[in-house]
């Protein structure tokens, strides 16, 4: 009798302070898990910026590279401060694994488009980038920059990254996508 | 003297219209945007911002997002359609209330919740407190039953003598 009186306020604490636990513990509260993540990734074609028609004409349609290697999805500002620090990281992915992935970038909210192609030309950035029509950001469910998507052989979302990508980030992504 | 005052209040005027202007066209919405448009904005979080909607954030997303809600009711789709569209794109998150259904049911349900296992407490509290009551009327004697139910009743007649 008196055991029990003591054992039910023990146990709602211990609830309770797990969920605290569990809540502090959790480790990005603001992360939030893609819907996209199991669908079909959202279609696209999007002009190509300027430094990279040469090698992947005026305009880019995802369809055209879904199925051929695993695909990065970047999207990026000028304006955004870890996408500087992403820029070079991914750049120097792509380099080294051309053959078995692709990385397209997608250059959003960009207020003024010179400043895209500065940021490219500071930073490097080897892979191509399509310029956003405003919506695909909306389309992919972004609620910042930068944020990387895998898209797998078949066309469908396998991952929403949110934040700079590191390396260690990247390797984990190319064997996901089984590139 | 008489000339340069005019042209001095002429400026000051023109100023003040200009600022009043740029105020004007920053608190209230674009004369292209329906009513409508903003009410269900309202409804919908601004994924960047922290705790503005979208009919009071001025982010790019925002102005974006306004700019689809007016086309779409435009294209004659519903309130529920719209919203269904964003839900698509950013999950349950992107409403401000929570749908009742699925994981967040239990939020609209938990102040039922709260109110039963309060009732249920209470209850628990009550009938045990009753079962004392019994029982502690149980093991008093019968014969002093009678005899505080005899001295209620008032002085009885001396018999002794």
């Amino acid at each position: 009798m008196n055991m029990q009186r003591f054992l039910w306020p023990l146990v709602i604490v211990l609830a309770v302070g797990a969920l605290f636990l569990w809540g502090l513990r959790r480790s990005n509260p603001t992360a939030l898990p893609s819907v996209l993540v199991g669908k079909p990734a959202p279609a696209f074609t999007l002009p190509v910026l300027p430094p990279y028609q040469a090698e992947w004409g005026r305009e880019l349609e995802l369809s055209e590279l879904v199925g051929k290697k695993p695909i990065l999805i970047n999207f990026w500002a000028s304006w955004c401060i870890p996408c500087q620090q992403e820029g070079p990281v991914l750049s120097a992915f792509w380099q080294q694994n051309k053959d078995k992935i692709m990385v397209l970038g997608i250059n959003t909210q960009e207020r003024n488009p010179s400043d895209a192609l500065s940021f490219i030309q500071q930073y490097g950035l080897g892979f191509p980038s399509v310029q956003d029509n405003g919506r695909m950001y909306i389309e992919y469910g972004t609620y910042g920059v930068p944020e990387t998507f895998l898209i797998d052989t078949s066309g469908k979302v396998r991952l929403r990254h949110v934040g700079p990508v590191s390396q260690a980030d990247l390797a984990a992504m190319l064997k996901q996508g089984g590139g | 003297m008489s000339l340069r005052r005019p042209a001095l209040l002429g400026w000051m005027l023109a100023i003040g219209l200009l600022v009043g202007l740029a105020f004007a066209q920053n608190s209230s919405p674009p004369p292209d945007l329906s009513s409508r448009v903003y009410d269900i904005a309202r409804e919908l979080r601004c994924p960047v911002c922290q705790g503005e909607s979208a009919a009071e954030s001025n982010a790019d997303i925002s102005v974006e997002m306004r700019r689809i809600i007016a086309e779409q009711l435009a294209q004659g789709k519903s309130e529920a359609q719209i919203k269904a569209y964003f839900v698509q794109r950013y999950g349950d998150w992107i409403l401000y209330d929570p749908p009742r259904h699925g994981a967040t049911l239990w939020i609209w349900l938990s102040p039922l919740l709260g109110l039963g296992l309060l009732g249920w407490v209470l209850w628990r509290y009550q009938s045990r407190l009753r079962q004392r009551a019994q029982m502690a009327s149980a093991e008093v004697p019968e014969e002093e039953i009678q005899r505080l139910e005899a001295e209620l009743e008032g002085p009885k007649p001396n018999t002794d003598r």
